[in-house]
Order: C-alpha cells, then structure tokens, then sequence
C-alpha cells in the first residue's frame, strides 16, 4: 500500500514523467490490440500471411501503409511486430531488473568482502562488449522463442541495473531512519522491504527503463545487419527487410519510415519516464519556469 | 573461474602483495601510492576475468572452425583430397584448438599475454589475427576517436549553456530535443542520412571507405576521398552522441547553480560568461572525462553497425564477418581489445584524476 501511494505521488510530481508514461500507455494499447486491428485489416483473413494481397501496393485506403514484397500488409506487420519489440522489452527488463535488484541489495546491503566479489564481477561484466557476444549467440539462436530471445538479452543487460541501484543502496544504508530500524532489531528482509525498497523505487524504475531500452536496441540491431534469431519478427526485422529489398526505392517508404519512427518514439517514451524519475528523487535538477 | 591465473599476471600479482612492514608503513604515509597500487592491482583482476570469461564464451559456442576452414580449401580446389586426421590435428595445433578446454585457455593466455600473439586468422588463413586486427584499427579509432571526441566537446559546451541558461527558449529546445533524440541508435540516424544524401540527392557515397579509383597514399585526394567517405558515418555517431552528452552536462549543471560561490562570484560583478566558463564549468567537465572514458566500451557496441551499414573496413566489418565464419581468433581479438582499451582509459582516468580534481577522494 505505501509502495503504490509512493507510485502514484511520484507520476504526480512530474509532468516529463507523465508524458512518457502516456505515450508508453498508448504503445502499449496499440500492441494488445494488434490482433483486432489485424482483423479489422483483413476482413476476415490474415493480413500478414504471404501473398494475402498484391505485392508493393502503395499507401491507400484500402493499405493504409502498402503492402511489402510479399504482398503483406504492411500497417498490419508494424503493428504486430511493435507488440514483439515491446514483448522482448518487458522480459529482459524484468529478468535484468530483478537480478540486478538482488545482486544490488545483497552487495550494498551486506557490505565487507560479499559486496567485493559480486561489485568486481559487475564491473568485469560492465567491459565486455556485449554486441559480439550477441551476435554470437543468435548466430546459434536459430528457431528460438520470443521468450527465450528475451532471456538471452537479458544476460547481457543486468550489470548495468545492478550498479545504478547499489550506489542508491549504499547511499541510503546509512540513513538515520534505517539505523533507528536496525536499532528497534527489525530483520534485514523487513527493513529491505519497507524502509529500502519505497525510497529505492524510483531507481528501480530507471533500471528497468534502461534495461527494456536496451534490450529492444539490442534485438532491433541483431536485426538490421540480418543476424536476427530465426522466427522472430520484430520491428527491426521489417526494417532489414525494407532496406534489403530496396523499399525506399521502390515507393513504400512506410515500411522503413513508420518502424522507424515508432522505435524513436519509444526510444522518447523510455528516456522521459528516466529523467522524469531522477528529477523526481533528485529534485534540484528540475529546472525553474517549467523547463 | 577457478582457472589458474596465466604466468604474466601472476608475477605483477607478486609485486604489489607481500606485505613487508616497511612498505606497509611508507603506503600508510602516501596514500596516493597506495591507491594506486591498490586500483593497478584492480584492473589486473578485472581485466584477467574479464578475458577469461569472453574466452570461455566464444570456446562454448557450438559450431566447427576447422571443419569451415577446410571446406573453403576444398571449395578454392586448394586441395580436393579428403581431409586426413593428420591435417585437422595439424590445424587444430595451429589454430590453439587440441587438448581440453583448460590446455587450451592456458595456451592462449600465455600467447597473447607474452607475445601478443592471437593465433591466426580462419578467414585470412594463414595471416595472424593480430595483423587483420590491425589492419582495421586505423579506420575506426579515426572514425570513432574523431566523431566521439567533437560530440563530447559539442555535448559539454552546449548541455553547460542549457544549464546555465535555464528557461530560455533556446535551451529548452535543446533539452527537450536532447531528451527525445538522446537515446536513438546510432544507425537510426546513419539510415537516414544514407536515405537523404545517397539514395534522393545522391551527393555522398553510402559505401567503403574512399573511392577505390585513387590510391591509398598520403596524397590530396586521397584525404579527401577519406573525409568524404568518412562525413555520413562520422555524423551520425556525432549527431546523437552530442545529444546524449548535452543532457547529462545539463544534469551536472543544474544542481551547481545554487551553489554559494557561484552567487560570490555574481556578487563581485564578474561577467557571466567568465563565471560560466571558470566557476560553473570547470566543476562539470571532469567527471564528464570519467564518464567519457567509460562510454567507450558503449560507443564500440554502436559503431559496429553503423560501420557494417556503411560497409567501413573498421573492426565493427571485421567482427560481423568474423563471426559469420566463425573465426574464433578474430573475434576472441576484437572483443579482447575492446576490453582492454576500455578498462585501460578508465584506469588512466582514475589515476589522472585526484591529480587533477582535488575533490576526487581516494584514500577511501
């Protein structure tokens, strides 16, 4: 209950943060409902099988985005390939979050010779190039789920929550309200979760921000240079194709542009609800005059 | 990762323990000293675990070398005869792959650590991995150190003038732009500039390095070819870099401007360009060089596909060919490199530092 107040005082206080959330919202509105649009499209059949129409239609009412080389209809895939992107996201920002979560409280939290170890190991992840690594993976990651593509990424993105979120905790461990806690002999597990956790969420927000971000740049790069794992169609996937085929050349534009255009805006969406939350607990950084 | 440490770390390892009391007590006298000890003897783990787990990475990857190797022999009717299993334990020595696993990592750090030698090449057989390395390493440090560097200068000093400049129309255009553009790939970008100059207006090559009719050399036109080649990568590693530096400057600032000796140094009637540029700024840029420093490893992650787009002979081109026929050398070189390079500025930086920012603390 306290947490969800917190919540909801802190969407209140910002009005970057509101914003990004909104057009995170409708996002997120336009994946679920990716199936009834896709319907609504074909009218009966399914818009995104192969040849369901004529190939290379260009933008009309019947197409409101054209169709592609296989006669697909275009509006149709980006909607369902937006539903993908924000899919891989939401895993790997859940799987980087928690672990990162974990690793962070156990490591900043218990200090001493624990927090070496595990804040060494961060940081030795922190320097390997995580693109090679990718690359190599999904070289092998042929015909491999949704799910696990999201897993695979998530590998990859958790050093960076971990570290954000320690410095938080090693910050406020030696806040007079915690040591009070300690001295009334509250368990560890009650002060993490009612003292900690409260004043830790707007990080926790920033580190899962980050780690979707990253994943969904991750997956969509794998994508354009034509590495993607198998069977997953995503929103850089019609990209590679639309840059593969010639697309620009050819008139249907909204098969580059609009994925395009929706990542930045996601991209936007994502680095609004960041800032939004470090102006939140930092509040000297909100500038005067409704900068 | 209980793997025995390779010889060479083990011997710098030697020299900064072994705690004699007079050393103890001449560290105890000059902290300095002793951190950097302490931070040099950081870096050799990080950089000891952090080969060691990318070269277990890649060894676990399923898929054959040896076997590709020689199918491209047999494709280029080098020799047509089966393969015997005296030739594939032949390569397999040359390429560091016989023994366990363990022989294997044993053999390989001692390479590299002693000789700097990273076996050879699978696509350019029998060049070493080294030499195809460093074949692509002036293309992208001049690709990536210019552009990485003009969108630092142009982030710090336009994010400082945002900050300064609070409310003004001008910066908070900026911000606003920053805060929406600040986290697009790099490759968003490289695609439309590609898309705006090459394919409608067709004034720039989309394609390589410089034109292939003039001769490599020091010559005019040579480095002119280069620039002109190298302008729409090159910008769109700048365009958003500067964007993203602009709104961390701006994050820095902010908070510096209530601060009472910048309200001194108004009240002394100082103009407020030399308060921006001696009082205000001088606290924000250094730990934008840390910063700077440790986003290279990031800048190496990006600039592999916009090479790639661009077909530029960079590492990034190298890497992605590298992995596509499985050149274990290759790749295992590119990433050891990228590692090393990253953890070696930061550890520079962090030595540099307290020398330069009295703020900086450490005898923690």
């Amino acid at each position: 209950m306290r947490i969800l107040t917190a919540v909801l005082r802190t969407i209140r206080n910002s009005r970057r943060l509101a914003t990004g959330l909104v057009i995170l919202g409708v996002l997120i509105l336009l994946a679920l409902f990716s199936p009834l649009i896709a319907k609504a499209i074909g009218g009966g059949q399914d818009p995104i099988e192969l040849a369901a129409y004529d190939k290379w239609l260009v933008p009309g009412p019947g197409h409101l985005l054209g169709t592609d080389q296989f006669g697909r209809d275009v509006f149709a895939m980006v909607v369902k390939a937006l539903a993908v992107s924000l899919q891989i996201g939401a895993i790997a920002g859940v799987i980087s979050t928690v672990v990162g979560v974990i690793v962070a409280f156990v490591a900043g939290y218990k200090g001493g010779w624990i927090d070496g170890i595990l804040s060494t190991f961060t940081g030795i992840l922190l320097v390997i190039p995580t693109f090679p690594l990718l690359i190599a993976l999904s070289a092998y990651a042929k015909n491999v789920s949704l799910f696990q593509v999201g897993v695979m990424i998530s590998i990859f993105a958790w050093p960076f929550a971990a570290k954000t979120i320690r410095s938080q905790v090693l910050s406020l461990r030696t806040r007079p309200y915690v040591d009070l806690a300690r001295v009334s002999k509250a368990r560890d597990l009650e002060i993490i979760t009612t003292e900690l956790l409260p004043n830790l969420l707007p990080f926790i927000g920033v580190g899962f921000a980050s780690s979707a971000l990253g994943a969904i740049f991750g997956l969509v790069g794998l994508e354009i240079i034509g590495l993607g794992p198998g069977g997953v169609i995503d929103l850089g996937q019609i990209i590679y194709s639309a840059i593969s085929t010639g697309a620009l050349t050819l008139g249907a534009w909204p098969m580059f542009v609009v994925p395009v255009g929706l990542l930045t805006l996601l991209f936007a969406a994502l680095n609004m609800v960041n800032i939004g939350l470090e102006e939140v607990y930092n509040p000297r950084l909100r500038g005067v005059a409704g900068e | 990762m209980t793997a025995e440490a390779p010889p060479a770390v083990a011997v710098d390892k030697s020299q900064d323990s072994a705690p004699v009391s007079g050393v103890r007590a001449w560290l105890s006298r000059h902290p300095l000293a002793a951190y950097a000890l302490r931070r040099f003897g950081l870096y050799l783990i990080e950089l000891w675990g952090a080969l060691t787990i990318a070269f277990f990475f890649f060894r676990l990857m399923p898929g054959d070398p040896i076997q590709t190797l020689i199918q491209t022999l047999q494709q280029n009717y080098i020799y047509n005869a089966q393969a015997s299993a005296e030739i594939i334990a032949r390569y397999k020595h040359e390429f560091g792959l016989d023994g366990n696993l363990l022989t294997q990592y044993v053999v390989y750090m001692q390479k590299l650590v002693l000789h700097g030698d990273l076996g050879p090449s699978l696509i350019n057989y029998p060049t070493p991995a080294q030499t195809v390395i460093l074949r692509a390493l002036p293309w992208t440090i001049g690709l990536l150190g210019i552009s990485s560097v003009l969108a630092w200068i142009l982030g710090v000093v336009i994010g400082a003038i945002a900050g300064w400049r609070r409310g003004k129309v001008g910066s908070a255009i900026a911000t606003n732009l920053s805060i929406a553009l600040s986290h697009v790939p790099y490759f968003f970008v490289a695609l439309i500039l590609v898309y705006i100059f090459s394919y409608s207006m067709g004034l720039l090559p989309a394609r390589s390095a410089y034109d292939s009719n003039i001769d490599p050399g020091i010559s005019l036109a040579f480095i002119g070819s280069v620039l002109k080649y190298g302008l729409l990568p090159g910008l769109s590693i700048v365009v958003i870099g500067t964007f993203s530096w602009i709104l961390s400057t701006r994050m820095l600032m902010v908070p510096i401007l209530g601060e009472d000796y910048l309200v001194y140094a108004e009240a002394k009637g100082l103009k407020s360009w030399r308060i921006l540029t001696r009082y205000a700024l001088r606290n924000c840029y250094l730990p934008q060089i840390t910063a700077f420093g440790i986003s290279l490893g990031f800048i190496f992650n990006g600039n592999v596909l916009v090479e790639q787009l661009f077909n530029y002979p960079g590492l990034g081109t190298t890497l992605v060919t590298a992995i596509q026929q499985l050149d274990f050398n290759t790749i295992l070189g590119v990433t050891d490199m990228a590692i090393f390079s990253v953890l070696t500025a930061v550890l520079l930086l962090d030595l540099l530092l307290p020398l330069l920012d009295p703020r900086v603390k450490y005898w923690k």
